[in-house]
């Protein structure tokens, strides 16, 4: 069994086509087969996949707490922007919620198109995705500054970060080498070094940009999916002290620093008189927690918002929320973001293959650790450093790429092996 | 197990996920339990000092009336102007903003623009402009549109209508309204109220939340003070300190006090030079200003602040002197309670007098001696060896519980700031022989002028030594009052037959002894002259010297005391009969009649208090009678017509009371010629008496003050000359026997 299994996955990396083990399900007496083509595929989910299916269809726990979660987000994204909106854009209060809502009616449509759509496509577009990122991530370099920093590309109207796309390609195209070379991720060759590059190259273009928040999540990422990939310890561990020891010399000795060693000095005394140390944020941030209490002033009721935090509909949202919501209703959506990435991973670990499960935990991951992350910054644990809160925080192209995500994790749920609800 | 994994693929996973929600989620939860549980308070009052704006309601400050209600010192409203720099938005707008409130208000522009810049919620720019200034500001945020960022906090400002009017006393506020000197020190917290506060709450940028967030706690006004001090009775005591500051050349400050000798109540207290109360920090005396631009630049401040000090002293409270002679008034007073003299007892004086043997002889004022004298008459004469002697009758133990008794080594009480402690011989009482002898009459300790004047209340009042006190009642902003002075005696030192007897002494010396300079004919003065050589002090030009006068009125049923004290005059005479008498006798005539004083004349006064005839022709004659009855004055009616047609002697011609006026009703109406008596070598009295008896009214001419001891010398009309019923002759007088000053 396990033999076989191993010589599938082979086969499979090597033809980049996924439909024997689509074609291997039938034996569990599922009731969706797969053509060899597209166009039979098409037709075939069409036929096989049902939106809300006890036997096949998309996990329900995992949509609906991202439903819930994005309801919320809505709601409280709302509440803390209208005070910017109001002062800010002309009187509109509604400036950031009308956007923000008709994003999110395009992501939740891209999600549930996605969850229909069979994520073994994936395997063809890493690479390419990759590549793009790379792309772009050059690309942004050249952009013009905004806020001292090279992080958007102006679409027209839109604005989008290559961030976002460079944390799907890491996590897909890493699933993708490591179920193509599961068998191989003992040796350098194939476990290490073009995961190395990769990671190599990426972290250096995030650190030209610079955007340190996403390099460490594409680190911490790509090390997770190493580790789960099978990885030798011992490489996990040289990677990481490599790591550090970089880091290390680039808070230590590069000119760098004057930006981060501010936030760090920031950090550690977040109602620092210093005036050359600026915390306004992080101690806003940190009023609004705390005036929140155990139960909160009351949706709408924040007064942080009122021009204290700047840009509360943006990573400090969550303040907002603990101000108005409170710790009781502040820790419930802390445990539905819990209860989202469980669900994910349990769903990613019983997919039906590695690259499904590399790619659920993947993603799902992705979204643990930017609330995680985000919630360490707004509450002072670590440095400041700009993470946006998904679902919850400003940002159209963030919020369809996240909903995009969830949707590809719905599409693993669906051949997963889980008790259906 | 899904078949997609290997177990340690699955291991792994499960890692991943556990790391994720223990490290992740479990410190995320753990960290808001710190900040909203734990923390929660103290973040929340940080947001909430930054999210409310107080603003400070100030209290008024209460008003500082005199007896009679009329304000010394009033609060009005002027404005600080605050820049909260935090919530200007640009720098454009900083610039415009710095440029704007610097000419308005007369500042440097980079000062104001320095602070624009500094981030802050409250910066005072200027404080206590006036309502026109805001106004102005006001316009200047309308025309450039700058809606926060410059506040107008309403605040009061101190006024004192009469500027330099009773400086010493009221005294003046610092910037935050607290009072620095006077009562308005001294009662701080009766007058400050307490400040309000106006709590809204403002988002980041200054403007008001929509949501409605307004709490007020208003300002409880402070309460307003009512003075024992009378302005009027202020204004004489002033006014004539003024006076005679300039004649005898004081260079060194004048103190007037006048007291209810029964109550305590200060009816006035006068320091002269003042300083302007509105400005109390200008230096008002010339030699002081140019003494400070000597100074090289490091010290000027220091000099200022010692010249500032100098000015607002209270010297009648603060400030010590030696009284002098005005101390036998306490000497005498011993001698008397303790039955050691009568005075009758004889003393002699040979123009000085050995204390004890071994000692330097003490002379007298008058070198060649006052002889053989009754102890009334030394007194009258201020003989220093007859008080000597007295001095050393009582004996040292004796003398300094008196001196205790009298409230010379305690602080008065008086209600007011920085009252000084005297300086005794020794701490403990005990003093030597010749410290005996020169204090008996007044020398070489020192004493507070407060001191001094409560002591010669209680010599006159019956021997109560009572508190003094300047602000009779504290009333609260609605009106009631919340405290009252009452009369508070400290205790008997003499007896009433002692206190009655040393007013019998006060007012003959006033009459007829060397406090005459002092006299107001008609309402009984009681004084005592002192003029004290200033220990260790002298001037380029010779010995500093203070002349005083103490003396009561009246001294039948004393009502006030008022010392008067001048400390170093330079213009010629240094005595206190000479310099502190006629600002006495002065603040006297003005102050007895204002207090509604009866007048009561003895024969002799009488005489000298003449009248203007009134002008009588053409009013009928009863009404004529009658006038003339009302005045004093004999009619002598000739003629049987109706209406006065001429009179003798004229109008305007100033004759003593009782004096004929002969009135004709007729133009050709006989005329009652009488014969002008000899009117040389009278007294005042007998020689009016004599020339009434004659028909003829006299004209006093002559120093002859208080009328004792004048001697008529000529006379304008020869005796036996014959003139019309009623004419005046105007009688020359001269005083003789010019007793000596001490």
């Amino acid at each position: 069994m396990n033999k076989n299994y191993r010589q599938r996955a082979i086969n499979r990396s090597f033809q980049s086509e996924v439909l024997e083990s689509g074609a291997e399900r039938r034996q569990d007496g599922r009731t969706f087969r797969r053509g060899s083509s597209i166009n039979r595929k098409k037709n075939a989910v069409k036929k096989k996949f049902k939106t809300f299916s006890v036997r096949s269809g998309l996990d329900l726990p995992l949509f609906f707490i991202t439903i819930v979660l994005l309801v919320i987000g809505l709601v409280m994204l709302f509440s803390a922007s209208y005070p910017n909106a109001y002062y800010y854009k002309n009187g509109d209060s509604y400036f950031f919620i009308r956007s923000q809502l008709i994003w999110a009616v395009l992501g939740v449509i891209a999600m549930i198109a996605l969850s229909y759509f069979d994520y073994h496509h994936l395997h063809k577009m890493a690479v390419p995705i990759l590549i793009l990122s790379f792309m772009l991530l050059v690309l942004v370099l050249f952009m013009p500054v905004k806020n001292e920093v090279h992080r958007w590309i102006q679409l027209g109207p839109i604005g989008f970060q290559p961030s976002e796309i460079t944390k799907f390609a890491i996590v897909l195209s890493f699933a993708h080498f490591i179920s193509i070379n599961f068998k191989r991720m003992g040796s350098f060759k194939y476990g290490v070094l073009p995961y190395a590059f990769i990671l190599g190259l990426t972290a250096f273009l995030l650190y030209l940009e610079p955007h340190i928040s996403c390099l460490i999540i594409v680190v911490l990422l790509s090390g997770g999916m190493l580790y789960i990939g099978g990885i030798k310890l011992r490489w996990f561990g040289m990677v990481l002290a490599v790591a550090l020891a970089a880091v290390a010399y680039l808070v230590l000795f590069t000119d760098k620093l004057t930006y981060a060693n501010g936030r760090v000095q920031g950090w550690l005394d977040p109602f620092s008189s210093n005036p050359n140390v600026d915390t306004w944020q992080t101690k806003q941030g940190l009023y609004a927690i705390g005036s929140g209490g155990l139960l909160g002033l009351g949706l709408g009721k924040s007064r942080q918002k009122y021009l204290y935090i700047p840009e509360p509909q943006n990573d400090f949202i969550f303040s907002v929320v603990c101000e108005e919501l409170g710790f009781i209703r502040a820790a419930i959506i802390l445990i539905l973001f819990a209860m989202l990435v469980w669900r994910g991973i349990v769903i990613s670990m019983r997919a039906k293959d590695r690259f499904g499960s590399l790619l659920g935990i993947g993603l799902i991951a992705q979204v643990g650790l930017q609330v995680i992350l985000n919630i360490f910054v707004v509450t002072n644990t670590i440095p400041n450093t700009g993470i946006s809160l998904p679902f919850f925080s400003y940002g159209g192209t963030s919020l369809v790429m996240l909903l995009a995500q969830i949707g590809i994790v719905l599409s693993i749920s669906r051949t997963s092996k889980l008790e259906k609800t | 197990m899904a078949r997609g994994t290997t177990i340690r693929m699955w291991r792994r996973s499960l890692f991943i996920l556990m790391a994720l929600m223990f490290l992740g989620f479990g410190v995320s939860i753990a960290r808001l339990v710190q900040l909203q549980i734990f923390q929660g308070e103290n973040l929340q009052q940080m947001a909430i000092d930054q999210q409310l704006k107080d603003t400070k309601i100030s209290a008024q400050r209460g008003t500082i009336y005199d007896c009679n209600m009329k304000p010394l010192a009033q609060s009005a409203t002027v404005w600080t102007v605050v820049l909260e720099s935090a919530y200007l938005p640009d720098n454009k707008t900083k610039e415009l903003v710095a440029t704007g409130l610097s000419e308005i208000l007369e500042l440097d522009k980079n000062e104001v623009l320095e602070k624009a810049k500094k981030k802050s919620y409250y910066t005072v720019i200027k404080r206590k402009i006036e309502s026109d200034v805001k106004d102005k500001i006001i316009q200047f945020q309308k025309t450039n549109k700058i809606k926060s960022g410059i506040r107008l906090v309403e605040d009061y400002k101190r006024y004192y209508p009469y500027g330099d009017f009773a400086s010493a006393v009221i005294g003046f506020t610092g910037t935050d309204s607290q009072g620095l000197s006077g009562v308005e020190n001294y009662y701080n917290d009766y007058l400050t109220g307490e400040s309000g506060k106006l709590v809204t709450a403002r988002n980041a940028v200054g403007t008001d939340m929509p949501f409605d967030y307004e709490k007020m706690i208003p300002a409880k006004n402070g309460n307003s003070l009512v003075l024992s001090i009378d302005e009027v009775i202020q204004h004489f005591l002033e006014k004539n300190l003024e006076e005679g500051i300039a004649n005898f050349n004081v260079v060194n400050k004048a103190v007037a006090i006048m007291m209810d000798v029964n109550t305590g109540d200060v009816l006035g207290m006068a320091v002269r030079g003042g300083y302007d109360l509105n400005h109390p920090f200008d230096i008002v005396d010339d030699n002081m200003k140019k003494e400070i631009e000597s100074f090289p630049e490091d010290g000027k401040a220091k000099a200022k602040a010692e010249a500032l000090e100098k000015q607002w002293r209270n010297k009648a409270v603060s400030d010590t002197y030696m009284p002098g002679s005005v101390f036998k008034m306490v000497t005498a007073s011993m001698g008397l309670e303790e039955n050691l003299v009568t005075e009758n007892t004889g003393f002699n004086c040979s123009g000085s007098l050995v204390p004890f043997k071994g000692a330097r002889p003490i002379r007298c004022h008058k070198h060649g001696g006052h002889g053989a004298q009754t102890f009334l008459k030394a007194f009258c004469n201020s003989c220093n060896p007859a008080f000597i002697s007295l001095g050393q009758m009582v004996g040292a133990q004796k003398f300094y519980q008196y001196y205790d008794g009298f409230g010379f080594t305690e602080k008065t009480g008086i209600d007011l700031p920085g009252e000084a402690n005297g300086i005794f011989f020794s701490k403990d009482g005990s003093m030597g022989p010749m410290d005996l002898a020169v204090a008996s009459f007044g020398q070489n300790f020192s004493i507070t002028p407060i001191q001094m004047a409560v002591a010669a209340a209680a010599v006159a009042n019956g021997g109560y030594l009572v508190k003094p006190h300047i602000v009779k009642q504290i009333i609260d902003p609605n009106g009631n009052i919340i405290r009252t002075s009452e009369r508070e005696v400290r205790r008997q030192v003499i007896s009433e037959d002692t206190s009655r007897k040393l007013c019998e002494f006060l007012q003959l010396n006033a009459k007829e002894g060397g406090a005459k300079k002092g006299y107001v004919p008609g309402y009984r003065i009681g004084g005592k002259t002192g003029t004290t050589q200033k220990i260790g002090q002298s001037g380029p030009d010779g010995l500093d010297y203070i002349a005083s006068f103490c003396g009561i009125a009246p001294a039948d049923k004393p009502q006030v005391v008022l010392l008067v004290y001048y400390d170093t005059p330079k213009g010629g005479s240094y005595y206190g009969g000479v310099v502190a008498g006629p600002t006495f006798q002065q603040v006297m005539q003005d102050v007895l009649p204002y207090l509604g004083i009866e007048r009561k004349y003895t024969d002799e006064e009488l005489v000298i208090l003449d009248i203007p005839t009134p002008f009588l022709v053409g009013s009928s004659v009863s009404e004529a009678k009658n006038k003339l009855e009302r005045l004093g004055m004999k009619p002598v009616v000739y003629g049987s017509g109706d209406m006065v047609v001429s009179q003798i002697p004229e109008a305007g011609v100033k004759i003593p009371k009782g004096g004929t006026v002969v009135l004709h009703t007729a133009q050709d109406t006989e005329n009652k010629t009488v014969k002008v008596p000899k009117l040389i070598g009278l007294t005042p009295s007998n020689a009016n008496k004599t020339a009434v008896a004659s028909g003829v009214n006299i004209v006093i001419k002559g120093a002859i003050s208080n009328g004792a001891g004048a001697v008529s010398v000529r006379q304008s009309i020869a005796e036996g000359t014959a003139v019309k019923q009623g004419t005046a002759v105007t009688v020359e007088f001269s005083v003789q026997n010019q007793p000596t000053e001490d």
